[in-house]
């Protein structure tokens, strides 16, 4: 990269012109095909966009009141985010839970714990995006929606499915490749039927951006995933506009200001016409995709921490231009853990400050119809798409997985990351330009430094569970689970079951882990109960 | 003829594991061979397969905070077996505070984010060479 360049490596002049601009996109008004300056025509007076704040720490009741604090700062939507035990699939009472339960996340694996997480949560008006392993947050989210009274069919929210990228990309769950899309498709196949509001199929570009990948890889990826799940839901009977309406996409947000905004809308276009020509969606919802946000963690530093604020700061201020539907920023403590209570406080500040105060906005699209935007915005989708040609001629996804075509793309990535820092192509301040001295660099230190210890007590909380529940009927839901799994019924109602039986995530895992022919327990720790 | 033997893994449920990839190709593509363990190991299986392999080099990335535990574990479960591979430690959530720490439990070198990757080549290499050197392999 060199500094005529943006970080994506597209060459770019001293300024543009009208003659610059394509015809495409002149004419077109917000909330109008083909969507590149957004589904919606009318801006909203306040709150334009979700913000919220990525949470969960030590046991669901614990997050839970995490979750209220940050609503009663005026966090107008719930991001969860589970901890590496239950992402791995493993309940806290497993061998190789016990060093990491709560510390990263919050610590899941029973119906009562969803009921905690989620209690005095307003799900009727609230927004609630997990990243959890796919399959296992939508039954949770309804057994606690039906403990507290509010119907299945008003739930918002979302939940992660990446089925491609999650094993290279830290959230392994030891599945294979076919099971981890036979596991997406259920739960979109089943919220197109009775959750018409949840979001099914987000398409988090973000995770696995963070190995270093450039807006142009990130989205290529990402409508390669979007395009073999949709294909294969279609496949399944269902029909485009049935889902189609409730595909979100999560993207990243780096530091390259207009690169960013650009992605975002030439996204949206793309986006349209591929499911207008492609898959021959009608319902205008379907054609205008949302796009949320998480900024960049791995563009802040953990040198001079209080940059990251400013990092922060820009990017969401880029990703309010661009009219993303909902926004989260990486705290300034990210590089060496996930967020205090005063980080998440700065984070959602930060959004409300450029919200309420800034008023940039008030005006939907107000960088359509810039020549270098546009000319941008043109470019990148011309790239992204090529690119999904290219990948798509490789082969069918399953080989790529299997192959490691995937992994050593993100590696490859990884390594030219932080090549290009070492090297100084990339600058970074604080980094490899306008260092300081370690003993100097002091502002926020002592706060991101703070550590969390694992919650230990869960495990003998979660031994006492097992040991309390009607055993006989969590081993009749999960053998049900099992022949669901075996004979491709969707997994979602024998899913339910089995929590509301008081079966565990880490037993049913281990049950669908047997009908794909593996073992119960990949670590050889437990033995199957069924 | 290899630099040297080095066993890369990760401990428990820390599944931040493109760091431990990159850092693999960097030692195979400067001669060194690497025995990839990956995710989801523990001291033992460590240290078993640090025997079984005889590597000169016990490698960790880490990317949560499970190597606290995990270190003084590993480190005498190695002195019960004898194993006398050096233990290096990389990662981004490693502190100051806790590298000093580490290195009290007997961990030989710790590299950060901002390691370079000549500095962790360097490292590694005059590891491995003392290493080979005592068992006279080499």
């Amino acid at each position: 990269m060199t500094l005529r360049t943006t970080r994506s490596g597209i060459p770019f002049k001293d300024f543009y012109s009208a003659e610059d601009w394509q015809s495409q996109g002149r004419g077109e008004a917000p909330g109008t095909f083909p969507y590149t300056r957004g589904r919606r025509g009318n801006a909203l007076p306040m709150g334009n966009w979700i913000q919220r704040e990525l949470s969960g720490e030590g046991d669901a009741k614990r997050s839970n009141q995490q979750l209220l604090e940050l609503m009663a700062h005026g966090q107008n939507g719930l991001d969860i985010i589970v901890d590496s035990p239950t992402g791995s699939l493993i309940d806290p009472d497993h061998p190789l839970a016990a060093k990491a339960i709560g510390t990263q996340g919050v610590s899941v694996c029973h119906r009562q714990d969803f009921l905690d997480l989620l209690r005095n949560i307003p799900l009727d008006k609230i927004s609630v995006s997990a990243s959890f392993p796919p399959l296992f947050f939508v039954p949770g989210l309804c057994l606690a929606a039906q403990a507290y009274g509010f119907p299945r069919n008003i739930l918002r929210g979302s939940n992660v499915l990446n089925p491609f990228y999650s094993e290279t990309n830290s959230l392994g769950v030891n599945l294979p490749f076919d099971a981890r899309v036979r596991l997406s498709c259920d739960v979109i196949e089943f919220c197109a039927k009775e959750m018409p509001r949840f979001h099914a199929l987000v398409e988090d570009t973000y995770f696995f951006s963070e190995s270093g990948l450039n807006v142009i890889e990130e989205m290529a990826l990402g409508f390669v995933e979007i395009r073999h799940l949709v294909r294969e839901v279609l496949g399944r009977g269902v029909d485009i506009d049935a889902f189609a309406p409730r595909i979100a996409i999560v993207v990243n947000c780096g530091t390259d200001f207009f690169e960013e905004i650009a992605k975002i809308r030439a996204t949206r276009r793309l986006f349209a016409r591929m499911m207008r020509d492609e898959y021959g969606a009608k319902d205008p919802r379907s054609l205008s995709v949302i796009v949320t946000s998480h900024t960049s963690g791995l563009s802040l530093t953990s040198q001079q921490l209080a940059n990251n604020i400013v990092r922060g700061t820009i990017q969401a201020v880029s990703l309010a231009l661009a009219g993303a539907h909902a926004i989260e920023i990486s705290t300034f403590d990210e590089p060496y853990r996930t967020p205090t209570p005063e980080s998440h406080l700065v984070g959602l500040r930060t959004q409300q400050i450029i919200d309420i105060e800034t008023g940039i906005a008030r005006v939907v699209d107000p960088l359509g119809g810039s020549y270098f935007v546009e000319w941008l915005t043109d470019e990148i989708e011309r790239r992204i798409w090529n690119m999904v040609l290219e990948i798509e001629a490789r082969g069918h996804p399953r080989e790529l997985d299997e192959s490691g075509w995937f992994r050593e793309f993100f590696a490859d990535k990884m390594r030219r990351y932080y090549q290009d820092i070492e090297n100084g192509q990339r600058p970074v301040v604080g980094v490899n330009i306008h260092k300081v001295p370690p003993e100097t660099d002091l502002l926020l230190r002592e706060i991101s430094e703070r550590k969390m210890r694992p919650v230990q007590e869960r495990i003998d909380a979660v031994k006492d569970f097992k040991g309390h529940r009607d055993f006989a009927r969590s081993k009749a839901a999960l053998r049900k689970v099992m022949h669901s799994a075996k004979f491709g019924e969707n997994l979602l109602p024998a899913t339910i079951d089995a929590f509301a039986a008081d079966a565990t995530l880490g037993e049913i895992a281990g049950v669908i882990r047997m009908a794909y022919g593996g073992p119960y327990d990949v670590f050889g720790a437990w033995q199957s109960p069924i | 003829m290899t630099k040297g033997r080095i066993l890369v893994a990760m401990f428990g449920t820390d599944q931040h594991e493109l760091g431990a990839v990159a850092v693999a190709g960097l030692l195979r593509d400067n001669g060194f061979e690497v025995v990839y363990l990956g995710r989801f190991q523990t001291p033992q299986t460590i240290v078993q397969s640090a025997l079984d392999e005889d590597v000169d080099i016990i490698g960790i990335s880490c990317h949560s905070w499970e190597f606290l535990d995990y270190v003084p574990e590993l480190m005498a479960l190695l002195a019960e077996h004898r194993v006398d591979a050096p233990v290096v430690l990389g990662g981004s959530v490693i502190t100051t505070e806790d590298a000093q720490a580490m290195m009290v439990h007997g961990v030989t070198s710790v590299f950060g984010s901002a390691s370079r990757s000549e500095t962790i080549l360097e490292t590694i290499s005059a590891l491995a060479t003392q290493r080979r050197a005592r068992v006279g392999v080499g």
